[in-house]
């Protein structure tokens, strides 16, 4: 079933209030394998609770969604051994405070994966040189900046070696001169042809790593292309006004 | 002039006579030190007995609270609403009668068949009575930590309990350390209400003293220094505390 898919979703839908606020309103999409899909859309149009959908963060009302063939929307499934094969960004980075950047890093590859301490950290200590802060392995999230802590969050995803990355708005909550060493990592881990699905208001980057973009507004999927279609010559009106307004 | 120095020269042997009266003679003073031994080991019991039931029904309240409205019918929901039923009537119970009343019912009604073991009934009573402060407080720790946190752990692959266990319970436990040590502090004085069943804690100490000396003054006067100096001493290591926390990881 869709195997030939990374993720595939099939009229997901979420509503609250018993179907009186319909956050998502039967979306279906497919992702393949090494793409890099950018999910735009004004706020309130379900672009985030689509992406948090995707590993189960949010309950669906009703729809599937299928996971390297699996569907994971049943019941019997186990998601958290799905859940470590995607690994998610927050806006708001989330590090766990009580933990060292190294500590952050290894903790799910030891507890779920039984990784040796060895082995953990010294894959940790890879990622961390990939992304600079190799020096910072022992700081706690406190002592760090916010684009460093949103590139250890990154990493600390990628320590679980996952199939796919979901990225929940990773520059809204940094500061201007933040945001570009945080897309950076971003477009790295795009050339090296990781999966992503992005939620962003960084058209530019949309424009640049975007293989494919994605345009919601009101829990529905209204215009999805590459990145010449949507930010070409479009004739969808939303599509404009909301165009108009952030670029 | 003469008066005067003889007056307050009796004065201080009238003083000192009675200290002698109240502690020396007849070893009084082993006394209260006896008593106090018993006041330590009923607070640190009651201590260690009210944090074990204080985390169980800190988890089980807020696992409801952050899951009931997600979760789908079935067995699991029913365990949970069950479990928060009576975690709940425990915390009404518990903190809406005084811990006197509480401590005579275990004392004269539920524990009779051991009501030799002042100290063990002691105990259970004030552990029970300090789980439901305990538990209020280590829930608003669990409460207080962002939500993101959870999701974090979560999305990594962490199940329910282990989120809890390695992301959660640490930091808040750590934010209300010291609110749990002022628990602590409260107990010491409250474990003076088991004089009531005849426990030989401090406050009987003194007690003792005095039905034997008829002289209430001094020994009363003690043993409240005695209270005293335990909370300032134990007060001061709380302040510590708060302040080495504040100072890590910043």
């Amino acid at each position: 079933m869709s195997a030939d898919h990374l993720i595939s979703v099939k009229d997901l839908k979420k509503h609250y209030n018993g179907g009186a606020i319909k956050a998502l309103d039967g979306v279906s999409i497919d992702i393949d394998k090494g793409e890099v899909v950018v999910i735009i859309g004004p706020s309130g149009s379900g672009k985030s609770t689509l992406l948090r959908s995707l590993n189960l963060l949010e309950t669906p009302t009703s729809g599937n969604i299928y996971f390297e063939g699996e569907d994971i929307t049943s019941k019997n499934i186990d998601i958290n051994k799905f859940r470590q094969k995607m690994g998610m960004v927050f806006q708001h980075f989330n590090l766990f405070p009580h933990l060292t950047i190294l500590k952050n890093m290894t903790l799910a590859p030891r507890k779920l994966k039984h990784e040796s301490k060895e082995e953990a950290e010294a894959f940790a200590r890879e990622l961390l040189k990939k992304v600079a802060l190799q020096d910072r392995a022992d700081a706690y999230p406190s002592q760090l900046s916010g684009g460093q802590k949103q590139r250890i969050a990154i990493v600390r995803a990628l320590a679980m070696k996952p199939d796919v990355l979901l990225f929940d708005e990773p520059t809204s909550a940094l500061d201007p001169e933040m945001v570009g060493e945080v897309l950076d990592v971003m477009k790295d881990l795009a050339k090296e042809g990781m999966t992503m699905v992005v939620v962003t208001h960084e058209m530019g980057f949309a424009r640049e790593v975007g293989d494919r973009i994605i345009f919601m507004d009101e829990g529905k999927i209204v215009v999805e292309g590459t990145p010449e279609e949507i930010f070409g010559q479009t004739d969808n009106d939303r599509l404009k006004t909301f165009l108009a307004k952030v670029l | 002039m003469y008066l005067y120095e003889l007056s307050i020269r009796d004065w201080w042997e009238d003083l000192k006579a009675t200290f002698i009266l109240n502690f020396i003679a007849d070893d009084r003073y082993m006394l209260l030190v006896k008593g106090l031994g018993n006041t330590f080991l009923v607070t640190l019991g009651a201590t260690i007995l009210g944090i074990l039931l204080g985390v169980i029904v800190a988890l089980v309240r807020s696992t409801y609270d952050k899951n009931i409205t997600d979760m789908q019918p079935g067995f699991g929901k029913g365990v949970l609403i069950t479990l928060n039923k009576i975690a709940s009537a425990y915390l009404t119970v518990i903190r809406g009668t005084p811990m006197l009343v509480q401590l005579m019912i275990a004392y004269f009604v539920i524990f009779v068949s051991i009501s030799q073991h002042k100290t063990i009934v002691a105990i259970i009573a004030f552990g029970i009575n300090s789980g439901a402060y305990v538990a209020e407080i280590i829930r608003s720790g669990i409460m207080s930590i962002d939500p993101g946190q959870f999701e974090a752990g979560r999305s990594l692959g962490f199940n329910y309990a282990q989120t809890m266990l390695y992301i959660i319970i640490p930091q808040a436990l750590k934010n209300v350390l010291p609110a749990l040590a002022n628990e602590f502090i409260v107990l010491i004085k409250e474990t003076s209400v088991s004089c009531y069943i005849g426990l030989h804690d401090l406050t009987k100490g003194g007690e003792i003293i005095r039905s034997r000396t008829y002289t209430a003054f001094m020994p009363l006067l003690a043993v409240a220094i005695i209270y005293l100096v335990i909370v300032m001493f134990f007060t001061k290591l709380v302040g510590i505390l708060e302040r080495r926390l504040r100072n890590s990881e910043r």
